[in-house]
């Protein structure tokens, strides 16, 4: 990856941001520690300061006051490796003892630069007025106190260098693994943009959001594909479909054109193609209307419907004609059953349901139309005693223009259960085929709380 | 009568002003929807037959204009346009029928019949008469001959439907829209075995017949042939 881009992505400038916010802290947390130990190193020289003093009073009152110089010595060798000083001078300022050779007076504590060994040296220190009047001062270098300063600034400088290598390369490694993701998901959807649509964006398991993310692009592409292969399924058979009642008309009117001087044959002629032509413009019609359920746009929200109602309606509406049809239509229908639908397209749902049982079935068949509310669902089904459909062609009869061998002869367009099923897909609902043994039962679920 | 066609397909306008004018209307002819809306605003029309998608200015914002001022002329809409909504649309704009293309001219007449014989917002009647044959809304109770005959409920709307458009050809898809309001044509003889069963119950055992069959257009309900 360049570097360009690498400083392009948001996740790189994210990084870049979390980087800034560790040494951010590793500077307050250096800022809080030198203060912190500074302090308590400064306080325990100046304690350590007055309990030295102590000591020197206490032995001096126990050996004598005379005996103060010889103790001050033996201090001195004492604490020679922490580099203490002491000074003693009497009331006229002359040196009684001490490893200084001299200095101001000073009372009370005080912070100085001395000459100790033939070197400058910071000294922390607390000037006494003595009871019979000498002056006493007790000095600690403060190079302890330097040399452990100058420990936690390296120490910090380097934790801070440190930090900062581990967040750019942490940043940097997280960044190429998140524009690796993404490049994958970019790759797969430029490969589909190029005609290739089994496509699909690699899952890495871990069930992580862009995992997730994957799985809603690749169910995306899944539908996608769906409805092209579909459109490509329609497109032929539409084709295939209409060659056949053109290519009749065709000849129809081949025929007219040679007989056109016997006006009744014309006329049937003429009145023959435009039934023909009508049956072709009815497919167009039902393959626009499948188009128009399956595209979703519709103005006019579904509303309650009282299919107790709806179902009893049509029941009454073809009770009739499939008396004629030598059938019977019972019905099983719940009362006030309501549904969230679209009433038309309700209607047109079980109309070509129950229209495909009539125009399908022998006479002295018997056709039931039940409307049953389960526990978290509806159930419509138009059931038939006919002949049915074979298992394996169940799935087919759904498609566009699929029609069975049986059925060839039968007027239609091959369209109806197309259209059913995208009404129940519409509404969310599952429509099955199942054996009424004897016949076919179209089931339709809907579920409830939808 | 006077009919107004706004259409811009000039093959289907001069079908439908051939045909009008064969049957003795007086046609004027709008090729696009602002003629047409000056047309309708300025001369007199019993009928006015619209396209939906017009150039200029579409059939459906002409017809809510004429609406919005006051000219409640009869509306014929013209689409092919078969959408679910399109028709619902086309109606709450102002619409009074709505014929999907491609039709067959027998249906835009047995339309153009229907729409041209009474104004818009008559008052409704309940109760119609035809030879001997009578049948009561509020009472929901048919007649013929003095007999009361019992009827199934959509048989009452279908005769009810038939004796408002007394003398009228009804067609199939007329008494589907109405009658059974399927805006779309159950393959089942829905409507001609309803129609067989009325006939039985009117007609039947008394004369003259009042239920005609008229083909290749639909259904009329009149005393004499």
């Amino acid at each position: 990856m360049p570097a360009t881009k690498l400083l392009r992505t948001s996740s790189f400038r994210l990084t870049l941001a979390y980087a800034g916010v560790f040494v951010l802290c590793v500077l307050v947390l250096f800022g809080v520690s030198y203060v912190f130990v500074t302090d308590y190193a400064t306080q325990d020289e100046t304690d350590e300061i007055a309990v030295e003093f102590d000591d020197i009073q206490n032995e001096a009152a126990l050996a004598g006051e005379a005996k103060l110089p010889q103790i001050i010595d033996s201090h001195i060798r004492l604490r020679k490796d922490v580099r203490a000083v002491y000074l003693l001078l009497d009331a006229q300022g002359n040196k009684i003892t001490g490893n200084l050779d001299a200095m101001p007076p000073v009372i009370g504590p005080t912070l100085m630069s001395l000459d100790v060994d033939g070197r400058f040296r910071t000294m922390r220190g607390h000037g006494y007025k003595l009871d019979n009047g000498d002056y006493l001062f007790i000095g600690q270098d403060t190079s302890t106190l330097n040399e452990m300063t100058d420990l936690i600034v390296r120490a910090f400088g380097v934790g801070l260098v440190a930090t900062l290598m581990l967040a750019l390369l942490g940043g940097a490694l997280i960044s190429r693994s998140v524009l690796g993701r993404i490049e994958s998901v970019g790759k797969t959807t430029h490969a589909i943009v190029e005609g290739d649509l089994s496509q699909r964006v690699p899952l890495r398991g871990s069930g992580d959001e862009f995992d997730e993310l994957a799985k809603g692009v690749n169910a995306m592409l899944d539908r996608i594909e769906d409805l092209m292969r579909s459109m490509r399924q329609v497109s032929n058979d539409v084709a295939h479909d209409l060659r056949t009642p053109l290519t009749r008309l065709r000849q129809r009117l081949e025929r007219a054109r040679l007989r056109a001087n016997d006006p009744e044959e014309l006329q049937d002629a003429l009145a023959n193609s435009i039934t023909q032509v009508d049956s072709i413009l009815e497919t167009f019609g039902a393959l626009l209307r499948i188009a128009q359920i399956e595209a979703g746009g519709r103005a006019s929200p579904p509303a309650a419907v009282n299919v107790s109602r709806l179902l009893a309606g049509i029941v009454e509406d073809f009770a009739p004609a499939a008396e004629d049809h030598g059938q019977r239509i019972v019905a099983e229908i719940d009362k006030d059953l309501t549904l969230s639908a679209d009433r038309e397209l309700l209607t047109q749902m079980v109309v070509n349901l129950v229209d495909n049982a009539i125009r399908h079935s022998p006479p002295g068949t018997e056709i039931s139309i039940e409307g049953k509310l389960m526990e978290d669902a509806f159930e419509l089904a138009v059931s038939d005693t006919g002949p049915g459909i074979p298992p394996h062609e169940r799935e087919n009869v759904l498609r566009p223009f699929y029609r069975l061998e049986a059925s060839r002869t039968t007027e239609g367009s091959g369209l109806g259960l197309s259209l059913v099923a995208a009404i129940a897909k519409r509404h969310h609902a599952k429509l099955s085929l199942l054996d009424n043994a004897p016949g076919l039962r179209v089931a339709v679920v809907f579920p409830l709380a939808a | 009568m006077r009919i107004l066609v706004v259409e811009d397909d000039t093959e289907t306008a001069a079908y439908l002003v051939g045909g009008l004018e064969e049957e003795g209307y007086s046609v004027t002819k709008a090729v696009n929807g602002r003629d047409g809306l000056f047309l309708a605003t300025t001369e007199n029309f019993d009928l006015l037959i619209i396209d939906r998608m017009l150039p200029e200015l579409d059939g459906l914002t002409l017809v809510k204009t004429l609406r919005a001022g006051r000219i409640e002329t009869s509306v014929l809409f013209l689409t092919t346009m078969s959408g679910i909504d399109d028709r619902v649309t086309g109606l709450n704009a102002g619409g009074d029928d709505y014929l999907v293309k491609p039709f067959a001219f027998a249906e835009l007449l047995a339309r153009v019949k229907a729409l041209s014989r009474r104004p818009r917002g008559t008052q409704a009647e309940t109760h119609f008469k035809v030879a001997d044959l009578e049948l009561d809304l509020l009472k929901r109770v048919v007649k013929r001959a003095g007999h009361e005959i019992q009827l199934q409920p959509r048989e009452f709307r279908l005769l009810e439907y038939l004796m408002r458009h007394a003398g009228e050809v009804v067609t199939r898809t007329m008494l589907l829209d109405n009658v059974w309001n399927y805006h779309f044509d159950p393959r089942t003889n829905v409507v001609e075995s309803h129609l067989s069963r009325l006939r039985t119950k009117i007609d039947k055992g008394y004369s003259p017949e009042l239920i005609h069959t008229v083909r290749g257009a639909g259904y009329c309900l009149r005393a004499r042939d």
